[in-house]
C-alpha cells in the first residue's frame, strides 16, 4: 500500500469498508503524506466515522481540532468529500457540452434519470471525480470508498457501459439519418417503416423513443470526451500507483463474496494490495479457561456460557479467514479485530490502522504472512 | 406474527448491509406459511440463500416450491424481461423476433431503471395472480429487498418511471406498482438493525428515506443480535484477573448497548422485536427456526 497514490477500497455492505477507508487516509496524514478520502456509499457513513456532522459534495478538510479531541497529531492534512451525484452530473456536463447543448441535456427527463437514479451512473461519476481529483494533484494519496461488491463491479465497468451507451453502432445505426440531417425531433418511426419500432413501443409508449432520440441527438456531442475519459480512467485504475484494498468480514458469506471478488479484480488487471478481514473475534486464551474452571456457582456457569460463545465465534472466524488465505494467496491478509464499540470517531479509527499497519496483530490468530 | 404485519399482503424486508435482512425474511417466511398463507419470498438478483437455509436445493428464477404454503424465487433481470415482454407481446414468436433484437436490447438497456423495473414488476405480479377457483395465488409475498441506498433507488422506480416515461403500458404498470407499495392497507417494510451505532442511525435515516421519498410504510423494526443482560452489578467481583474481568465488562458492554439502541430505534414510534444473537456453528434450519420463533414473540429474549 505504501507506494500507492490512489487507493480503492470494494467489498460487500456491512463489512466496515467506509471506516477502512476512512482509516489509510488518516495513517497517510499521520505520517505526512496529505490525503483525501471520497466515498460514493449512498449510505452517509464517512462523517459518522470521521466525527463530522455532514460531508458535502466539497472538500472539506478534517480540522485541527477533531485530530485534538483523538489526541492525534497529523504531519499532513486530511481531507474528506462525499460525492453528490447529480451536482457532479451537472457540472460535467456545464464544463464538457457545447453550449448550445447544455440546457437540451440539463432539462431532458432521459438525463434527470440518468443524473439520479441509472444504475451504473452513480459509479461513473465517481470515476469521473477519481480522475479529476487525481489529475489536480493536489492529493499525494487519494483514498475512494465504492458502494457494496454488486455495485462494484458496475463501479470497475461503469466507464465502459456509459461508452456503450453513447457509442453503440446500433444506436448509430438507428440515429444516423438524424445525424446527418443535424437536427433533433428525429422521426425515428419513419426509419425502415419500422416494424420493430412499432412493436418496442408497444411496450415504453411512442414518446419515450422519441424522447430518447433526442437525448442521445444531444448528448451525442459529449460522446468523444467520454471516450476520452473512459479510457484514461481504466488507465489510472490499472496503474502501478493504484491499488484495489478488498474489505470483508469473516462470515461465510461474506467471504464468498469477498474471494469473487478478489478473482475479478485479477482478471481486470488490478493490483489487490491486501484483503483486509475486519471484526475478527479473538480466540478464547487457555489461562482464562482454566480460571473459570476454579469458579463455582452462578457466576462460572454464565462465564463458562460467555467463553464458549466467544470461542465459537472465534473458532468459525479462524475456519473462514484460513479458507480466504488459500483461495486470495498470495494477496496478504491483514485481520481487524472486533472492537468493543463501534468505530465511529477518529481515535478508534486510528486504532484501526495499527492494525492494517502491522503495528497490532490478532491474538491467536495464525499469523499474516 | 409481529401484530403490525399480520394482514398485509407484501412485505419488504430492508436495512443496512450484513444486519441479517435474509435470516429475517427466511424467518418470516416460514412463520408466514405456518399459518396457513400461501407465500412466496423473492430473493432480488443475488447469491441466492433463503431455499439453502431452508436445508433446501436453489429455487433459481422460476417460483419453486419449497415446502407446505412456501415457494421461493430469485428474480434475475433476463428472464423477469422475457415475462414482462410477453405479457405485453401475448406471443413468443414477437418476443423472438422483437426483443432479440440487437437494436431493440439497446435501446431496453438505457430506458432508465427498466431493469429494476421488470424486477419488481414480476415480484409484485406474484400478488395479482389467481387460481382458477379465483383466489390469489399467493396470500403474501416477501422480498428480501436491497440494502439502504439500493433500496430506496429500487422502490422509487415506479415513481422515477412515472417522472420519466410518457404514457404507455410501462408507465401503466408502474403506477399500478407505485399505487401498491404506498398503499398501507396491503403493504409493510420491515427494517432490520443491529445493537451497534452506525447501522442504527442508519435505520432512522432509511425510515425517513422510505417514508419522506418512495411514501411507503415501515411497520415494524428487528433488532438482529440483541445481547442480553447477563451479569448483575454483584457479580462484578475482585478476585477475577483482569482478562476475565475484561470479559465480564465486554459482555455488559454489548448488552447496554443492545438497550441502549433498543431505546433509539423506538423513537420510530414502531414496534422493536428484539431477535437474540444465535451462536451456532452452521446458521441452517436450526437458527432460522429460533429466529421465527422470536419474531412470532413465543420466546422472550
Amino acid at each position: 500500500m505504501q507506494d500507492a497514490d490512489v487507493l480503492i477500497t470494494v467489498g460487500s455492505g456491512g463489512v466496515g469498508k467506509t471506516t477502512v477507508a476512512a482509516t489509510l487516509a488518516l495513517r497517510a496524514a499521520m505520517e505526512g503524506q496529505g490525503s483525501m478520502v471520497c466515498t460514493i456509499d449512498p449510505a452517509r457513513r464517512l462523517a459518522n466515522a470521521l466525527g463530522l456532522e455532514a460531508l458535502g459534495n466539497k472538500e472539506a478538510k478534517i480540522p485541527d481540532e477533531a485530530f485534538a479531541k483523538a489526541g492525534l497529531l497529523p504531519r499532513a492534512s486530511m481531507h474528506a468529500m462525499m460525492l453528490d451525484m447529480k451536482r457532479s452530473w451537472d457540472d460535467l456536463v456545464e464544463r464538457r457540452a457545447p453550449p448550445d447543448k447544455r440546457e437540451k441535456i440539463l432539462s431532458n427527463r432521459f438525463y434527470q434519470a440518468l443524473s439520479t437514479a441509472l444504475a451504473g451512473s452513480q459509479e461513473y461519476i465517481a470515476m469521473e471525480k477519481m480522475w479529476e481529483l487525481h489529475e489536480q494533484g493536489r492529493y499525494p494519496l487519494l483514498v475512494v470508498d465504492t458502494p457494496p461488491t454488486a455495485h462494484a463491479l458496475d463501479f470497475l465497468d461503469a466507464p465502459n457501459r456509459i461508452l456503450d451507451f453513447l457509442d453503440n453502432d446500433a444506436a448509430k445505426w438507428l440515429l444516423t439519418p438524424a445525424l446527418a440531417a443535424g437536427k433533433f425531433g428525429l422521426k425515428l418511426f419513419n426509419l425502415g417503416g419500422s416494424y420493430v419500432a412499432k412493436t418496442i413501443s408497444r411496450f415504453t409508449g411512442t414518446e419515450t423513443l422519441q424522447q430518447l432520440a433526442d437525448f442521445m441527438l444531444n448528448i451525442t456531442s459529449l460522446t468523444e470526451s467520454f471516450r476520452e475519459r473512459a479510457h484514461q480512467v481504466r488507465g489510472l485504475l490499472q496503474s502501478p500507483s493504484t491499488a484495489f484494498v478488498l474489505v470483508t468480514a469473516p462470515m461465510p458469506e461474506r467471504l464468498d463474496e469477498a474471494v469473487y471478488f478478489h478473482t475479478l479484480l485479477l482478471q481486470n488487471k488490478m493490483r489487490v494490495a491486501a484483503v483486509v478481514v475486519n471484526r475478527v473475534h479473538a480466540p478464547v486464551p487457555d489461562a482464562l479457561w482454566g480460571e473459570v474452571a476454579r469458579l463455582s456457582g452462578p457466576l462460572h456457569a454464565k462465564l463458562e456460557q460467555t467463553l464458549k460463545e466467544n470461542d465459537r465465534l472465534a473458532a468459525q472466524d479462524a475456519k473462514g479467514i484460513e479458507r480466504l488465505r488459500e483461495l486470495c494467496a498470495p494477496t496478504p491478509l491483514v485481520l481487524v479485530p472486533r472492537f468493543e464499540l463501534d468505530v465511529h470517531d477518529l481515535k478508534a479509527v486510528w486504532e484501526t490502522s495499527r492494525y492494517l499497519w502491522g503495528d497490532a496483530t490478532v491474538e491467536g490468530v495464525a499469523p499474516v504472512r | 406474527m409481529i401484530e403490525a404485519l399480520s394482514d398485509k399482503r407484501l412485505l419488504i424486508v430492508t436495512g443496512k448491509g450484513g444486519v441479517g435482512k435474509t435470516t429475517v425474511a427466511a424467518a418470516l417466511a416460514l412463520d408466514s406459511a405456518r399459518r396457513g398463507l400461501r407465500t412466496l419470498v423473492c430473493e432480488v438478483n443475488t447469491r441466492e440463500r433463503i431455499a439453502p437455509l431452508l436445508g433446501k436445493p436453489e429455487a433459481g428464477a422460476e417460483v419453486t416450491s419449497v415446502e407446505e404454503n412456501l415457494w421461493a424465487v430469485n428474480v434475475r433481470p433476463e428472464p423477469a424481461m422475457r415475462e414482462y415482454a410477453l405479457m405485453v407481446l401475448k406471443f413468443e414468436s414477437i418476443y423472438s423476433a422483437v426483443f432479440e433484437n440487437r437494436v431493440v436490447r439497446y435501446f431496453l438497456r438505457f430506458i432508465p431503471s427498466l431493469q429494476e423495473l421488470v424486477l419488481l414488476g414480476k415480484i409484485l405480479y406474484h400478488l395479482k395472480e389467481k387460481r382458477p377457483d379465483g383466489s390469489f395465488r399467493f396470500d403474501r409475498v416477501i422480498i428480501d429487498a436491497p440494502a439502504t441506498g439500493h433500496a430506496i433507488t429500487f422502490f422509487s422506480v415506479p415513481q422515477v418511471i412515472l417522472d420519466t416515461v410518457p404514457p404507455g403500458a410501462m408507465a401503466t404498470d408502474a403506477a399500478w406498482m407505485r399505487d401498491f407499495l404506498v398503499d398501507r392497507a396491503m403493504t409493510a417494510v420491515v427494517l432490520v438493525s443491529l445493537p451497534e451505532e452506525l447501522p442504527v442511525n442508519e435505520t432512522l435515516e432509511l425510515h425517513r428515506q422510505l417514508s419522506e421519498r418512495v411514501h411507503v410504510t415501515s411497520a415494524a423494526v428487528v433488532l438482529n443480535g440483541f445481547i442480553p443482560r447477563r451479569f448483575d452489578d454483584a457479580e462484578k467481583p475482585s478476585g477475577l484477573s483482569p482478562a476475565l474481568q475484561d470479559v465480564i465488562r465486554a459482555h455488559e458492554v454489548r448488552a447496554a448497548l443492545s438497550v441502549s439502541c433498543q431505546k433509539t430505534l423506538s423513537t420510530l414510534g414502531l414496534p422493536v422485536v428484539p431477535v437474540p444473537r444465535i451462536f451456532t456453528d452452521e446458521f441452517g434450519r436450526g437458527a432460522l427456526e429460533q429466529v421465527a420463533s422470536h419474531l412470532t414473540g413465543a420466546v422472550r429474549p
